[in-house]
């Protein structure tokens, strides 16, 4: 799973929810390498390693709290389709007031189980579902950790536009992936008691939690596509490792919403992706889509290790099963 | 040990047991990729990021009129693979590779080349 709510219990900061990434996956399917996605995950199945991913903005609350994360996440195939993820993050809240304190520690650690059901490498195609549990109270309070599971059912898309017609070669390096997920809190509401400073009287609060449509998607064009497969222009082998992309990180609350509301929040982040043979490295911007969503332009950068690569007759292959070579038919490095 | 180093060594590790191991991957063609030739090549060479197996590595070339033009035999030499071809006139010539590196991954992929015109 790639997006998490945080909700922090900075002293009198109200902390808007805000998306985290903590899993990444990549995948091959025919002529089409899919990379590790810095926002969602992306469609496939595989063995690696994200470490770290750090990510630092603003949250949309006011006065805003700057927000600095790091995380790693490792990903392991049981068998050639279905593999269990682990990760954590730890989180730095930052007031931009300067008389407010801060707070920072562990969030929940989640663990993915995804499997991919369908796998089309002439169409360039390949789709996959997974189920996320954010495991409650392996976190910190202090920084918004929840007391309770959450669990977030998720179906992944990948589609690759190599099979255009000749006419529109250029648009061969071109793919599209997306998530549609629904995250499902274990408990409903919390209720906390408390005293009202100024009459004494007990108070009852209560949170309701709702269960939130996480969606989202990523265009992403292939430089090393367009050299393996549609043209060779000679260029810099730095450039052909390269694939610039746009993804889109979106929550939606759906139901059990009335403290929460139905606002929709998440950020829309261009960026570009470096793929080499055993690694990638990508940066992102993270362009909030409305105030409830950030107060300015964050940026999220991620170092990710391909363990198929880096030892394919070892920790890179399934547990169970001969791993299954997929076709990587550009240089990597 | 700090942390940071742990993680710095851990990582090292990890990249360092894999030399010889990443898959084996197209690194450059001749003809070139998309590009266009005056007159058909007598043959097409495939280039490669790693040693290949020569069982079951593979090329296939047809030509506009889609009949195929390669000799059936692909030699393959360290990390290069060749087939010659017979002259299939002009147009677009599809090629078609598959290999097997010599830790036993496969990969494939194709491409085209401009002959004339």
């Amino acid at each position: 799973m790639s997006i998490r709510l945080l909700r922090a219990g900075l002293p009198g900061l109200a902390i808007a929810l805000v998306p985290l990434t903590t899993s990444h996956a990549h995948e091959i399917v025919g002529n089409r390498f899919f990379p590790a996605t810095l926002g969602i995950d992306d469609p496939g199945v595989n063995d690696e390693l994200s470490l770290p991913t750090v990510d630092s903005f603003k949250t949309g609350d006011i006065p805003p709290v700057r927000q600095r994360d790091i995380s790693g996440e490792f990903s392991k195939r049981i068998t050639e389709d279905f593999a269990i993820s682990f990760g954590s993050t730890y989180t730095f809240l930052g007031p931009i007031d300067p008389t407010a304190a801060g707070a920072n520690g562990f969030q929940n650690l989640e663990t993915t189980f995804k499997y991919r059901v369908f796998k089309d490498p002439v169409h360039e195609f390949v789709m996959s579902v997974g189920l996320s549990v954010e495991w409650g109270g392996t976190g910190s309070a202090n920084i918004g950790a929840e007391s309770f599971n959450v669990y977030t059912p998720t179906l992944y898309f990948g589609k690759g536009w190599g099979d255009l017609p000749d006419t529109l070669s250029w648009l061969r390096p071109v793919a599209i992936t997306g998530q549609v997920g629904y995250a499902i809190p274990g408990k409903r509401s919390i209720t906390t008691f408390g005293i009202d400073p100024d009459t004494g009287d007990q108070t009852i609060d209560t949170e309701f939690n709702p269960r939130v449509l996480n969606w989202g998607g990523s265009i992403q064009y292939s430089m090393p596509y367009l050299k393996s497969a549609v043209v060779d222009l000679g260029l810099p082998d730095f450039v052909n490792r390269l694939i610039p992309l746009v993804e889109a990180n979106l929550q939606t609350p759906i139901s059990n919403t009335l403290t929460s509301g139905t606002t929709t929040t998440g950020t829309i982040n261009p960026g570009v992706i470096w793929a080499g043979n055993k690694f990638q490295f990508g940066v992102e911007a993270l362009i909030p889509i409305n105030r409830q969503s950030g107060s300015n332009v964050g940026v999220i950068a991620q170092l990710h290790f391909y363990l198929d690569d880096i030892d394919p007759n070892g920790i890179g292959k399934p547990i169970f099963g001969n791993a299954v070579s997929p076709a990587r038919p550009f240089v990597r490095n | 040990m700090q942390r940071s180093s742990l993680i710095g060594m851990i990582l090292l590790l990890l990249l360092a047991t894999g030399e010889a191991n990443a898959h084996a991957m197209l690194d450059h063609a001749e003809p070139r990729v998309g590009n266009k030739v005056a007159s058909p090549p007598r043959e097409v060479t495939l280039w490669f990021t790693q040693k290949l197996e020569q069982a079951f590595s593979t090329i296939t070339v047809t030509n506009a009129a889609g009949q195929r033009v390669d000799s059936g035999k692909t030699r393959v030499s360290g990390s290069q693979m060749s087939v010659s071809l017979r002259s299939g006139g002009t147009g677009t010539y599809h090629v078609n590779w598959h290999v097997l590196s010599v830790d036993t991954h496969t990969t494939d992929g194709n491409f085209t080349f401009q002959v004339g015109e």
